[in-house]
């Protein structure tokens, strides 16, 4: 993941995107660049774990493109925060689509028993393009429990998901991917023939630029410079883009040999002809006997005659209708011009992923790198907001909110600033209640989020660089977090912080029951000693006061040489130790050049 | 894989030879005792490949599990590695110090550096493994009652009968020579596999109960029809020793011999000479003079060895022992790139430009290589009393797969000896009348079966590395 701000012009870029549930370096403009934006809910070879990058591995490019720190390792949590039913898959696809409207957005699943009806529910939640993963792919880093033990064959997956989509007759809204070592032009016929129209090859290209399958691509020591990040070892590439070209027309040649065969002039007159597939019999393997594989072969046509088979048709996403196309009508002069623009209006929660279109329109005019000024834009709603309101909200982009959200407010957020209070005709306690909802600032690589209330479940988890204040959390708050700074100015739940490996918590523990309610495996609870740091929350809390009017930040403020000794800093070891030996380094390279001098 | 960036950090280095003019003061073996440091040091630059080539189909024929004795050699867990090399491998010994190494050409190291020094791990393990008093007889627990009989005592023989011994048949080994070993003792020089190496293994395989009968030539003093009677299975593994002529005019004429005649006879003399002089043991510290009495002898002579391969190395490092005068080596093909050409990528064998032990030992003494590359011999010359006095050659290349005389290129060389090293041809007849062969002369086998047709006898592949796990099957068969 991850493009190092290559643009989105630039053919070096990757086409593909994927959002995986680790969500590392997923900003607007990695998105916006994207021709497709593909939802990883697994891998086939390994389904069901998250990756992790050691350590070692994040060098300064890496941590860059994941924003991250370099020298800490990166967990990805097994699922996406965002995703826990159908539903949630349907919101994430239409976040998608608004982050990149012209990008096809695909969803990887593996292949296994149900994923039939898996892949009928995608359909349903709009997605684009269903990819059915195989448990072949040869990934070199995967832990050979996994490579030996996990997943199932692609074929097994293709012809459920094809027969499931045909007899809902949702086959023709998607496009249905299938991979995991396809090799041949002979696997690329049987899986059209199974009811796959895109076929995904990784393995065997990488062959063809010198891989030789080393299964060291953790350890950075790949000897012929494909997976490694040294630069040493990078030199012994050898691998040309006419190596991939010539495998590719091989393959393309096999199968267009065995199209003729089979008396076909095009893909999609073979997709789903599973008739033309019979069992060898041949196969005498203990093991394959006693298989039957006809519900495999069984035409998905015959049950319902008539009905599209390959995809002929787009996905209703339904994006004419979002609040968005105003808001992007009403910004235009700061788009085009850089002017400031601001306005008000009320907002529903049928308005969902408020704020992400005008994003993409942003950030298709500017680079990353020349974003506008803070603030530029600036709306005020006032209502209750759907879904996702801020995701990816890039930067100079201000959405203020008074009245509350629903769940995944600033997920993504990529420089924008995102404030929530109480309606002012409110008569409850604003500390006291949930005012945004779950798995707020997910993913979050950079920006400010400031919500007077508390959140619910999940707050900031996997953030890697916005900063928040809260006045309280449900559970698991800043899990996964890589990067940013978050203060609490109340409660916790229960597992506050676990897996944390970057960023730094600051909670207001008035109570001092803390420390209980926080995951220990990795972080430690200090004070907040330094002036510096002292500073620097203090003034993310005027601000908070400033912005929000909260009578929270208000106490804080007017106590703080008191308040300050409540403070709990969560910081994660990982961290602090790179912070201590960059500092070091600093030093020392200071000494050395005045020894010089 | 102990060190992951071993082979970033550590430079290959192999064994060295002894200095090319000292090593000519005797037959002992060229190789310097190896130092642990560096071997440790060497082990450690294996990478523990995902997909290990050096035991793929390009690399080692007996499926040693290098990767595995690598990284325990840097561990220094010699015992270790030396169990691990005895699975897969009766003989290191013999392979750590003649096998071409296949394995290093696959080594994934050696894409971009030099490969992992695997021969020199192999010997040393093992070498060490005999030092150390680790290497003990393995008698069978239970005797089967069925007998076996191997014709030929090469290392494809030796490894069948120690594994067959070891399962519990009651196995001979029949030998036509005087001494047990075949290639390994009387056809591979004592300065690159020392005859006490055979030796120490040849004593373990008859405390194991390995018997062993010489001087018997089944199909002469024994027909195989009696021996098939006589055993529940014979096993023939007897090699490929019918040496390829060279029939041109003036082939008749004295002075004109086949490699063998001369490594064979040499070999012969060299042991027994230095026997004698020292407790009985065969190649304790030999000197050139051991060779004196041998019929053949290249001292004061001018040599001409044809033949590139190892038996003309082999020629060549002998005739240097004996004092010739001046040598040259005839290599048919080109002389080969120093680097793999394009047609001849990793995991190949790479065939490239090699100075082996007799090239350098010509080379110091004379000052040149005494190869000659894409030459052909048109005759031999005759001096006028029948004895041979030279070639007449020509250049050749290869055109279109096609060999090609290059006109104007003829030449002379002056020769009182010529040894002709150009590979074998096949089984020689005598014990294998009876069977059905090949149009290649071999005996037909089924391979992966090994069953020959007459019932209860196996044919073993010619020898070599490659044979010790067919021999495996030979026995499940």
């Amino acid at each position: 993941m991850g493009d190092d701000g290559i643009a989105r012009d630039n053919p070096r870029r990757s086409a593909i995107k994927q959002v995986a549930s680790g969500r590392f370096g997923v900003t607007i403009h990695y998105l916006a660049s994207a021709d497709e934006i593909q939802i990883k809910m697994a891998q086939g070879a390994k389904p069901g774990e998250g990756g992790e990058l050691p350590g070692r591995k994040v060098d300064d490019t890496i941590a860059r493109v994941r924003h991250s720190t370099p020298g800490v390792g990166l967990i990805s949590p097994p699922p996406h925060h965002d995703i826990y039913s159908i539903e949630d898959l349907a919101q994430l696809i239409h976040d998608l689509k608004n982050a990149n409207p012209k990008a096809r957005i695909s969803v990887k699943l593996v292949s296994e028993i149900g994923v039939g009806t898996v892949a009928a529910g995608v359909a349903k939640a709009h997605a684009d393009h269903i990819l059915v993963s195989g448990h072949d792919g040869g990934t070199g880093a995967s832990p050979l429990t996994s490579v030996k033990h996990a997943g199932l064959p692609w074929e097994l997956g293709v012809a459920e998901a094809h027969q499931t989509l045909v007899l809902n007759d949702l086959r023709s809204r998607v496009v249905l991917q299938t991979d995991g070592q396809l090799k041949t032009g002979r696997d690329v016929v049987i899986a059209a023939l199974l009811g796959a129209e895109e076929y995904g090859f990784s393995t065997a290209p990488l062959i063809t630029l010198g891989c030789i399958m080393m299964r060291k691509c953790h350890l950075n020591t790949c000897p012929v410079g494909v997976a490694t990040q040294d630069p040493e070892l990078r030199k012994k590439f050898t691998g040309q883009p006419e190596h991939v070209v010539n495998y590719l027309f091989m393959v393309a040649e096999h199968a267009r040999q065995l199209m003729a065969k089979l008396g076909f002039t095009s893909v999609d007159e073979m997709i789903g002809r599973v008739d033309l597939l019979e069992v060898n019999d041949a196969i005498v393997h203990w093991k394959a006997q006693g298989l039957d594989l006809s519900p495999m072969l069984m035409p998905a046509q015959a049950p319902r005659p008539g009905v599209e088979v390959y995809c002929t048709q787009k996905q209703d996403h339904g994006l004419d209708e979002s609040l968005d196309n105003r808001l992007i009508e009403l910004a235009l002069p700061a788009i085009e011009r850089g002017e400031a623009v601001s306005a008000a209006m009320p907002i529903r929660n049928i308005n969902r992923t408020v704020g992400t279109m005008l994003s993409y329109e942003l950030a298709k005019v500017r680079d990353e790198s020349e974003p506008l000024d803070d603030d530029t834009i600036h709306f005020r709603f006032h209502g209750s907001a759907g879904q996702s309101f801020g995701a990816w909200l890039a930067r100079g982009v201000t959405l203020e909110l008074e009245g509350d959200a629903n769940d995944y407010v600033g997920k993504g957020l990529s420089g924008g600033k995102v404030i929530v209070y109480p309606d002012r005709k409110a008569t409850f306690v604003a500390s006291e209640n949930v005012i945004v909802g779950n798995v707020a600032l997910y993913g979050a690589t950079s920006g400010e989020a400031y919500f007077r209330g508390r959140g619910a479940e999940r707050f900031a988890v996997r953030n890697s660089g916005a900063h928040a204040v809260v006045e309280g959390v449900g559970d698991h708050a800043c899990e996964y977090m890589t990067g940013g700074r978050v203060v609490v100015l109340g409660p916790t739940g229960r597992n506050f912080a676990a897996g944390m490996s970057g960023g730094i918590a600051y909670v207001w523990d008035v109570g001092g029951g803390f420390a209980s309610r926080c995951n220990l495996e990795m972080v430690a609870l200090q004070k907040i000693t330094e002036p510096h740091e002292r500073h620097e929350v203090r003034r993310m809390i005027q601000r908070h006061y400033d912005y929000t009017g909260s009578e929270v930040a208000r106490r804080v403020l007017d106590t703080w040489d008191f308040a300050v000794q409540q403070f709990v800093r969560v910081m994660p070891e990982d961290y602090a130790r790179v912070l201590r030996e960059r500092a070091a380094k600093e030093e020392a390279a200071k000494l050395a050049e005045r020894g010089v001098a | 894989m102990g060190k992951p960036t071993g082979f970033m950090e550590i430079a290959r280095r192999t064994v060295p030879y002894a200095d090319a003019k000292k090593r000519l003061q005797t037959w002992d073996e060229f190789l310097e005792a190896a130092d642990e440091t560096l071997l440790r040091q060497q082990g450690a630059r294996c990478m523990d490949c995902g997909v290990p080539f050096c035991q793929s189909d390009t690399g080692c024929p007996v499926d040693n599990l290098i990767p595995e004795w690598n990284d325990l050699v840097y561990r220094g867990q010699w015992r270790e590695a030396l169990d691990r090399l005895h699975k897969t491998n009766n003989f290191p010994e013999f392979t750590g110090r003649v096998c071409p190494a296949p394995c290093e050409g696959a080594c994934v190291l050696g894409i971009h550096e030099p490969p992992v020094t695997i021969k020199n791990l192999e010997q040393t393990i093992i070498d060490r493994g005999f030092e150390e008093g680790w290497v003990v007889p393995l008698p069978p627990t239970q005797e089967t009652g069925k007998k076996v009989a191997i014709v030929g005592s090469g290392p494809a023989g030796l490894a069948a009968a120690q594994q067959l011994r070891r399962v519990g048949h009651d196995v001979t080994v029949y030998e036509r020579e005087d001494a047990i070993g075949g290639l390994l003792t009387y056809g591979i020089p004592n300065m690159k596999l020392d005859k006490r190496v055979v030796e120490r293994r040849l004593d373990q395989m008859r405390a194991e109960g390995v018997k062993f009968v010489t001087g018997v030539e089944i199909g002469k003093d024994l027909t195989l029809e009696r021996l098939r009677a006589e055993n529940d299975a014979v096993l023939l593994a007897i090699g490929a020793t019918r040496p390829r002529d060279l029939p041109i005019p003036g082939r008749e004429l004295r002075g004109i011999h086949f490699a063998m005649e001369l490594l064979t006879e040499n070999t012969r003399t060299v042991v027994k000479t230095s026997s004698a002089r020292t407790n009985g043991k065969p190649g304790w510290h030999t000197v050139p003079e051991d060779a004196a009495k041998a019929p053949i002898h290249c001292g004061g002579k001018r040599v001409l060895v044809i033949g590139g391969g190892d038996t003309g190395t082999d020629c060549i490092g002998t005739a240097m022992r004996h004092g010739c005068t001046a040598i040259v080596n005839f290599e048919l093909m080109e002389r080969p790139p120093a680097e793999r050409a394009s047609n001849n990528p990793w995991p190949e064998w790479p065939r490239i430009f090699r100075v082996d032990y007799g090239h350098q030992e010509a080379a110091a003494v004379f000052g040149d290589d005494p190869r000659q590359f894409g030459i052909l011999t048109k005759r031999f010359l005759d001096d006028g009393k029948g004895n041979v006095k030279g070639v007449e050659t020509i250049r050749v290349r290869f055109a279109g797969g096609k060999l090609e005389e290059i006109p104007g290129t003829e030449e002379i060389f002056e020769a009182d000896l010529i040894f002709l090293a150009m590979g074998f041809l096949g089984p020689e007849s005598t014990a294998v009348e009876s069977l059905e062969r090949d149009a290649r002369s071999n005996v037909q086998a089924e391979y992966g079966r090994f069953v020959t047709s007459t019932e209860g006898v196996f044919a073993g592949d010619r020898g070599g590395e490659g044979c010790r796990l067919r021999d495996r099957r030979v026995l499940d068969g």
